[in-house]
């Protein structure tokens, strides 16, 4: 997450990937959803990944974030292969996801619903993990709300939850899933400046998303899947595109 | 010239796989038409028995009269009812799977309670006779008796009516078009609640027929008939829930299986294993269909994520978010130790009357773990509860080759030390499995535990649980039990609290998330489990030490079902509900009639239902932020972290 103290990643041209899929097979029955998908995920790069409804892309999505497992092929998180870890153990090396329907724990305040996040991922003492929580509560704006219950929250508050209980753990990669649909206008737009930034600061971020709005304004590349292959790249690097908010000296840095 | 044994074994198992088969019929029906697998099914059969039985026997009714009366009105009836009382609210709502089954389970405690109210637990050897065994006649010296031909008449007769039913009539149509969503049949003019209705009259019209036809071999009881009629669910789950012929196939089978096993006489060890089967076949499969990779896991695991019972119960292991919570709970909590302390300035006699409090406080404490906490549904807790107190004895008595007769204190311990990784035997199951597989597992364990283990002579001779020494004194043995029962509590609360506890919550409520997050899901369920079974066998051997005697029917897996509608009843994750929930149990059960404690097990569990879900709507409604009750952390963000708040503060709204 932003004010990660982890290393900064060197802004060279072309970084390491973070996380990288190398021919990815995986067929269900006779059909097969993903048919040789290779992908880097660079750090401080939003990736958008679109196509229609059954081009593969939620199954690459699971394949990245270890909930199914490709039939052939390989998941590589900073260089190690991680296709046979489940995904438990992918989390705690750094790879945060959320889902495309809302997935907080409703029996939890929302400060415990990131602190999971933040202990899992290894912040085991107490304190360290106290303030991963504090920076995430208060980086999303949700410090009033710390000790509210998760269930009952408006639908944009439930997907700013989410995001920090993946933002606690100070991923590396984040993969979202369609994570504006439910939210209006304004809180898309706290979404794109968020995520923005904090591909700014390092995170590698991958992008499933229908909103074309959204993809073409914060979306460093745009990967277009049909029937289980990414097609050749068409879409410009964003760089092109003006950028949403103003920008400031952290930004520049990528 | 008499006909071949197997042969005549074979006809004479069709009478009890017909009867299974109508009741797989029953259930394969209702849960089509209202996607709910009705667990109460037993205690209808059973209710439906009883009636039968007090109109002809009591009330000297013509036959013909009384059995009309109890199976086409009465049963169908209670079907009826159960529909526009407990679950049509709920299918409106869309509740979860865990939410309809806890629903289910306590209209089983209910009808259980109300039947023990109303007729006692003393078993009746009199049930009437539905249709006599009269001989119909020998062809090739194969004896046929009328019994066996109406039993098979009915079922083909019931199941070429539903086939035919749901094929060429416009309500076959119907029925399917709101299985598969119930919503758009309803804006396509389709009543939904008629169709919902029809299959819960429809599945327990079978159950009251299975009953009256069963009732007469049994002795009649409010506990042995709706165990019986249970493990026959093995039948409709292995038709994947939706497959008739299937059902009936599964049931003719098992029936004249396990007529044609009491045909083989082994000698040795096998001769009582073998019984065992032969009278537990229906065990047997149901633990088949419930373990084996296959048809439960595809169909019942698919069934929509809903959350567990975090659904249904609204507080937090880890934190309660209002001070209201927060007195209540500490209110429960003054409460609960009174409780456990009065008999200690109690009358002999009645200290002995409340010596199984802290044992049932401990099994309704392991539910408590495993379902409040972790969200993992166990039926099967009455078994572990079994395995300590049979541990326990066997521990004292010396009965384990190559192990000394241990005293009691050691046995006790031990046995729940033996029975912890026993917990394993569902743990590993429910690592993959949720919702309806999950309970049906679980409860097919617990069941042939029961069955297989406590029932069996061979293995409970020889079995000691007399106190000897200091713990022959009743109250000091009580205090012995709430010295336990603190221990207990302060493991539990050590394991609940921090990183584990909020994991667990993560797991219960939501398991992907859990799993994305970085919770090591399957390792957190064993531990859930393991540290289940441990309790529960604790408390099971304080059960047998206090009864001072080992009593299969004292860890019934009827009861286990009633012990979990207590806990989740009592508000499935709190601790000192449980516990207070028990000791009144006990109280109940120490100075009303049987059967009173049963009842209102089975009124708190449907009624609470209801109620959690009120209050849980309420407190949703609000956006009234709760103020934070201590102070916030003195965060320091970067530089950059302060810049991109700020940014984000000037979005435009």
């Amino acid at each position: 997450m932003s004010p990660s103290p982890s290393p900064r990643p060197n802004p060279s041209p072309s970084p390491a990937p973070r996380l990288s899929a190398r021919a990815l097979v995986r067929r269900f029955g006779g059909v097969t959803a993903l048919d040789q998908v290779s992908l880097d995920l660079p750090p401080g790069r939003i990736t958008a990944l679109t196509g229609h409804n059954g081009a593969g892309k939620s199954t690459l999505f699971r394949c990245l974030s270890g909930a199914d497992r490709p039939d052939s092929g390989q998941v590589l998180l900073d260089g190690r292969d991680i296709t046979r870890l489940p995904e438990y153990t992918r989390a705690r090396l750094g790879l945060a996801r959320t889902f495309q329907q809302i997935a907080v724990f409703p029996g939890l305040s929302v400060a415990d619903n990131l602190r999971v996040g933040a202990e899992q991922a290894g912040r085991r003492g107490r304190l360290e993990a106290d303030f991963a929580v504090a920076r995430t509560l208060r980086l999303l704006g949700l410090d009033h709300l710390a000790d509210r219950h998760a269930s009952g929250l408006p639908t944009g508050t439930l997907r700013l939850v989410e995001l920090g209980r993946a933002l606690s753990a100070e991923p590396g990669v984040l993969l979202l899933d369609e994570p504006a649909a439910g939210l209006d206008r304004a809180e898309s737009e706290q979404l794109a400046v968020l995520l923005t930034a904090l591909a700014a600061d390092g995170l590698a971020v991958l992008l499933v998303e229908h909103d074309r709005e959204l993809v073409d304004r914060i979306a460093d590349r745009v990967l277009t899947m049909s029937a289980g292959r990414i097609l050749p790249a068409v879409s410009t690097s964003a760089a092109s595109t003006p950028a949403p908010a103003p920008s400031d000296g952290a930004a520049d840095d990528a | 010239m008499a006909a071949p044994l197997a042969l005549q074994l074979a006809v004479a198992g069709l009478s009890v796989g017909s009867a299974a088969a109508i009741t797989g019929i029953g259930l394969v029906v209702c849960h089509r038409a209202t996607g709910v697998l009705n667990l109460a099914q037993g205690a209808v059969a059973m209710a439906t028995a009883f009636a039968l039985r007090q109109c002809v026997v009591v009330w000297h009714w013509p036959r013909a009269l009384a059995v009309a009366c109890c199976v086409l009105l009465l049963a169908p009836g209670l079907g009826f009812l159960m529909d526009v009382l407990v679950f049509r609210r709920l299918q409106r709502r869309r509740a979860g799977t865990a939410e309809t089954l806890v629903a289910g389970l306590g209209v089983f405690v209910l009808l259980v309670g109300a039947a023990t109210l109303l007729w006692g637990t003393t078993p009746y050897p009199d049930a009437p006779v539905v249709v006599p065994a009269t001989p119909l006649g020998t062809p090739d010296g194969l004896l046929i008796t009328l019994d066996t031909a109406v039993e098979l008449g009915l079922v083909l007769l019931l199941a070429a009516a539903v086939g035919a039913l749901s094929r060429w009539t416009a309500f076959g149509t119907a029925l399917r078009a709101v299985v598969d969503n119930r919503r758009l049949a309803e804006l396509s003019g389709i009543d939904a609640d008629a169709v919902a209705s029809t299959g819960w009259a429809f599945g327990a019209f079978t159950a009251g027929l299975t009953g009256v036809l069963l009732a007469p071999a049994l002795r009649l009881d409010p506990y042995g008939l709706p165990l019986l009629v249970m493990e026959t669910l093995a039948v409709a789950v292995a038709a994947g829930l939706r497959s008739l012929p299937l059902a009936i196939g599964t049931a003719l089978l098992l029936g004249i299986g396990q007529s044609e096993l009491t045909m083989l006489h082994p000698s040795g060890a096998a001769q009582p294993l073998l019984q065992a089967v032969s009278s537990g076949l229906f065990v047997v499969a149901l633990l088949a269909v419930a373990l084996l990779p296959g048809r439960l896991a595809a169909g019942l695991s698919a069934l929509p994520p809903a959350p567990t019972l975090s659904a249904t119960t609204a507080a937090t292991v880890t934190a309660t978010a209002t001070s209201a919570a927060r007195t209540r709970q500490i209110g429960r909590r003054w409460a609960a130790a009174l409780l456990l302390l009065v008999p200690l300035a109690l009358r002999g006699g009645d200290v002995r009357s409340l010596l199984p409090g802290p044992g049932l406080a401990l099994i309704l404490l392991s539910i408590v773990v495993v379902t409040g906490y972790g969200g993992q549904i166990s039926l099967g807790q009455a078994g572990y509860a079994g395995l300590g107190a049979l541990l326990t004895g066997a521990l004292a008595g010396g009965t384990i080759p190559g192990l000394p007769a241990l005293p009691a204190p050691a046995a006790l311990l031990l046995a729940t030390a033996v029975a912890a990784p026993c917990g394993l035997l569902v743990g590993w199951p429910a690592i993959r499995r949720r919702g309806l597989a999950l309970a049906l597992t679980t409860f097919a364990v617990g069941t042939a535990m029961s069955r297989f283990v406590f029932q069996q002579p061979s293995l409970t001779s020889g079995l000691r649980l007399d106190r000897t020494g200091a713990w022959a004194d009743d109250r000091l043995f009580y205090g012995v039990e709430l010295a336990l029962i603190a221990a207990a509590l302060l493991a539990v609360h050590a394991l609940c609290r921090g990183a584990t506890g909020r994991a667990l919550g993560a797991m219960r409520d939501h398991e992907p998330a859990a799993y994305a997050s970085g919770v090591d899901v399957p390792r957190l369920k064993l531990l859930a489990f393991t540290a289940g079974a441990a309790l529960a066998a604790l408390g099971g051997g304080l059960l047998g030490l206090g009864a001072q005697a080992f009593d299969p029917n004292a860890f019934d897996p009827v009861l286990g079902l009633l012990w979990f509608a207590a806990a989740v009843g009592l508000g499935a994750d709190s601790a000192s509900a449980a516990v207070l929930g028990a000791m009144v149990l006990t109280v109940l059960d120490a100075s009303t009639t049987a059967g009173v404690s049963a009842a209102a097990i089975g009124l708190l569990a449907l009624v609470r239902g209801r109620l959690v879900h009120g209050r849980r709507a309420g407190t949703g409604g609000s956006t009234a932020p709760v103020p934070p009750e201590q102070p916030p952390l003195p965060v320091r963000l970067s530089p950059f972290g302060e810049r991109l708040v700020q940014r984000l503060k000037g979005v435009p709204e």
